[in-house]
């Protein structure tokens, strides 16, 4: 195994006026380690796109992760998928990406614009191997993994962009590839590429979609660790070994809570100082502590950084708002989610007598579900999470 | 002189913010800020009585409803 991980995210948006999105992304991780991702595209829009691409994507992504061969699924999807009454065929485009042990990536596209690969920035060429499946002409390609390349996989929702109105030929392929070049030196996440990629296509038809666009992207990155260390232990004799594992620990580290703050003060220490700088309205301020990269107030600011974490994985709308504030729940989103690849939580059980008031809407219960559900929507941004309890 | 206020969860929830802000206004229209040295910290154990305020370590509770108050009597006599 070598040092790499794959960052996945991808973004859709639904024809003007149809509620459902007729294309699909499907991604399943196996447990030896192999990701395959598929992104179907369904004939016409609405209902029946969507049951199409639905079935398309969820069988090839099934059978692939069962070790079966990529004939076989083809051949299950033109016999599974219901025929189009009106246009009497069954048919749905798709694109799989296959990623083997984070070195490798096999690419097998029927019909979709064909993926992008940018590596150091610039457009790269790969090559594809013409063949036939079912009298269905289908391209496969094998690439050797590199640090920081861009997989790009699209619908064709995405090139016929501004058809008609911006450009008469829709958004070419070249120019979204010279689009992302510049974007992937920045240091984004796959999940806001491809929402930078979307809210163009969005802009170009002018906020009204003449078809449904989604675009899927990998990121090859180094894996980041970050440790996170939320509460003090339930006993106070266990406070020398939860500090010394936190701070032995890779990666940056991250201390949330006040009184946490300055139990891990007193243990290096060192003087904790708190700011007064209220950046943004509803999070307390941060604070400073030699050897600790972030400190912050615990309970509000965990909060708002599970309303990032849920909004980043499904619509990703406040990412403007967290990428340029300077708060403390901002500053964590950002390493949590741009960031690390691999997250460490060392959660303290203590009860804080002071908030067990039913006045205050912070109580245990609260601060222990918080931590399961922000690691649950790190999972779903791809992170390894490992949740230590104190 | 320090005062102190607690940024902590508690009395963030009962209006730490206001209170700091309103006792920056009070220094910074008082000319006072070579006299009084305003900082945060982290809890002080007293969340019950939050907002938690100290004045050169003497412990005051303080609310955004009475921080003008709490100024004029504990904080300017001692500036004398």
């Amino acid at each position: 195994m070598n040092d790499l991980c794959c960052d996945i995210g991808f973004k859709s948006i639904n024809h003007a006026g149809e509620q459902l999105c007729g294309d699909h992304v499907d991604i399943v991780e196996q447990e030896d380690g192999n990701t395959v991702i598929v992104l179907a595209d369904g004939l016409g829009s609405g209902v029946k796109a969507s049951i199409l691409s639905t079935l398309t994507s969820k069988i090839i992504s099934t059978m692939l992760a069962a070790g079966l061969s990529l004939e076989e699924c083809v051949e299950t999807i033109a016999a599974t998928l219901p025929v189009c009454s009106v246009r009497g065929v069954a048919y749905s485009t798709f694109t799989i990406i296959r990623l083997i042990q984070n070195h490798t990536a096999e690419i097998i596209q029927y019909d979709n614009p064909h993926v992008i690969v940018i590596r150091n920035g610039e457009n790269w060429e790969y090559s594809k191997s013409e063949m036939s499946i079912g009298g269905k002409k289908i391209y496969r390609s094998v690439i050797r993994l590199q640090q920081d390349d861009v997989f790009i996989a699209m619908s064709d929702g995405c090139p016929h962009a501004g058809l008609g109105t911006c450009y008469n030929f829709g958004w070419q392929r070249e120019d979204i590839t010279t689009f992302m070049e510049a974007m992937s030196l920045c240091g984004y996440t796959a999940k806001t590429l491809s929402t930078l990629l979307i809210d163009e296509c969005d802009r170009l038809y002018g906020g009204e979609p003449g078809d449904d666009a989604t675009a899927c992207v990998v990121r090859i990155r180094k894996r980041i660790p970050m440790n996170m260390l939320f509460g003090p232990p339930a006993n106070r004799d266990d406070v020398d070994r939860m500090m010394s594992l936190f701070f032995s620990k890779e990666g940056k580290h991250i201390i949330c809570g006040g009184t946490t703050a300055s139990v891990a003060a007193r243990w290096l220490n060192k003087p904790l100082r708190a700011s007064l700088d209220f950046e943004a309205g509803d999070v307390p301020p941060i604070a400073y502590l030699e050897g600790v990269d972030l400190v912050t107030e615990g309970v509000i600011t965990v909060n708002k950084v599970l309303e990032y974490a849920r909004d980043y994985v499904h619509e990703n709308r406040l990412y403007d708002t967290w990428s340029n504030q300077k708060d403390g729940a901002s500053l964590i989103s950002h390493l949590l989610f741009e960031e690390a690849t691999d997250i460490n939580f060392y959660v303290g059980r203590a009860v804080n007598p002071a908030h067990q008031n039913p006045d205050l809407p912070i109580n245990f219960n609260i601060k222990m579900n918080l931590v399961q559900e922000l690691s649950a929507a790190l999972a779903q941004m791809g992170k390894r999470i490992k949740v230590s309890h104190f | 002189m320090d005062i102190v206020v607690c940024i902590g969860s508690s009395c963030h929830i009962k209006g730490a913010r206001s209170v700091v802000e309103q006792l920056q206004d009070l220094i910074a229209k008082e000319n006072l800020s070579d006299k009084i040295k305003l900082s945060g910290t982290f809890c002080m154990g007293k969340c019950q009585q939050g907002v938690c305020v100290t004045v050169d370590g003497f412990f005051f509770s303080v609310s955004p409803e009475n921080v003008r108050y709490f100024f004029e009597t504990e904080v300017r006599p001692k500036l004398q």
